[in-house]
């Protein structure tokens, strides 16, 4: 899932500084799974700024409401007409719900609550890992499923750097190898042979590096 | 709102505050708001406490592991850690909010953490 965290209330504070009237929006996907946006977190951030505002002598009338997701028209598009009524709309969803709303709701200003910070799986309560950095062009077949893209330091494709110690990075050593990991993982399975096999030079226009993606179905399409 | 602010669950204090107060056991400012379980509790009444008016917000629950709800007082005391992280972000003392734990019905160790705040406050 999508993996975000609330931005310090420092800076949602001045963000808000001249508003009066505010909403905040929390979503139902994946930042409310990994306890980020969804509704228990806007009660809090509503709590939160009250107080803060309180504290420096302003007055601020928050409203809160959460949508089941913020990257599907069905669910944003009623947003325009609410949110236009406040001074702004306080969005927690992830990057992708803040400007859909944007693109969506022309009369409200969003602003986002939160820094999306990355792909990843839930470790364990309150402990998130990141996995996948959507490269477009997956090679989890080549690497016992184990992503060099996004869990190298330096997205190398055959192997790791000179400074891989121990098992460890040399970014830093609290940091697995990835490359470590393959190694043993594809030993284990028997197939260290493969790794013999050198990947090509990756295309990285699939990941983003050739403009902003757009995928279609046709057969879905309306 | 008072100046002091206590979150109990049904099964710690056994006593009527007022009595407290009568006796000069705690202070005059104490309000206490008796929670079916301190696990109810939930990030937004602590911080809408200050919002309102407290200076210093406690909660008292059962000892972790004899809560009467298992896992209440647990829950209670990791929303006043996240409450503490909240007004240490709003440049406020993370000390005004602290959990208590106490045996089933002792007022002693809710009288003590009343005290307690006060002095922080
Ligand atoms: S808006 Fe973002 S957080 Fe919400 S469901 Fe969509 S992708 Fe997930
Ligand atoms: S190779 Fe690309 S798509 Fe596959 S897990 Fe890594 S980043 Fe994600």
């Amino acid at each position: 899932m999508i993996i975000a965290e609330r931005k310090p209330m420092k800076e949602l504070l001045e963000m808000v500084s001249d508003v009066k009237k505010l909403l905040i929006v929390g979503c139902r996907g994946c930042v409310a799974v990994c306890s980020a946006g969804g509704d228990k977190e806007v009660s809090i951030l509503s709590a939160a700024l009250r107080l803060g505002v309180k504290r420096a002598g302003g007055e601020i009338e928050i409203h809160e409401d959460t949508l089941v997701r913020q990257c599907d028209p069905e669910y944003i598009d009623p947003l325009n007409d609410k949110g236009a009524k406040y001074d702004a709309v306080l969005s927690m969803a992830c990057g992708v719900g803040v400007n859909f709303v944007a693109d969506r709701c022309p009369d409200v200003n969003v602003l986002p609550a939160l820094n999306t910070t990355f792909y990843g799986a839930n470790l364990s309560s309150g402990e998130w890992k990141e996995m996948c950095a959507g490269c477009g062009a997956c090679v989890l077949h080549l690497t016992g499923g184990l992503c060099p893209v996004a869990r190298c330091a330096k997205s190398l494709s055959n192997g790791p750097c000179g400074g891989s110690q121990g098992g460890r990075c040399e970014i830093n050593p609290d940091v697995d190898c990835i490359w470590q990991q393959i190694y043993d993982k594809l030993s284990s399975m028997n197939r260290k042979e493969e790794l013999r096999q050198i990947m090509p030079m990756r295309d990285w226009t699939t990941a983003g590096h050739g403009g902003p993606r757009r995928r279609i179905r046709e057969d879905l399409l309306p | 709102m008072s100046k002091i602010k206590g979150f109990c669950c049904n099964y710690t204090l056994s006593v009527e505050v007022d009595a407290l107060k009568e006796e000069g056991l705690v202070p005059e400012d104490l309000e206490i708001e008796r929670l079916p379980c301190t696990g109810r509790l939930e990030v937004p009444e602590i911080l809408d406490a200050f919002t309102q008016g407290a200076e210093a917000v406690f909660v008292v629950g059962c000892q972790v592991d004899k809560c009467h709800n298992l896992s209440g007082s647990y829950r209670a005391s990791k929303r006043v850690k996240y409450a503490k992280k909240i007004l240490e972000e709003l440049d406020m003392n993370p000390d005004l909010v602290e959990m208590f734990f106490a045996g089933r019905g002792e007022t002693e160790p809710v009288v003590e953490a009343a005290r307690t705040m006060a002095s922080r406050a």
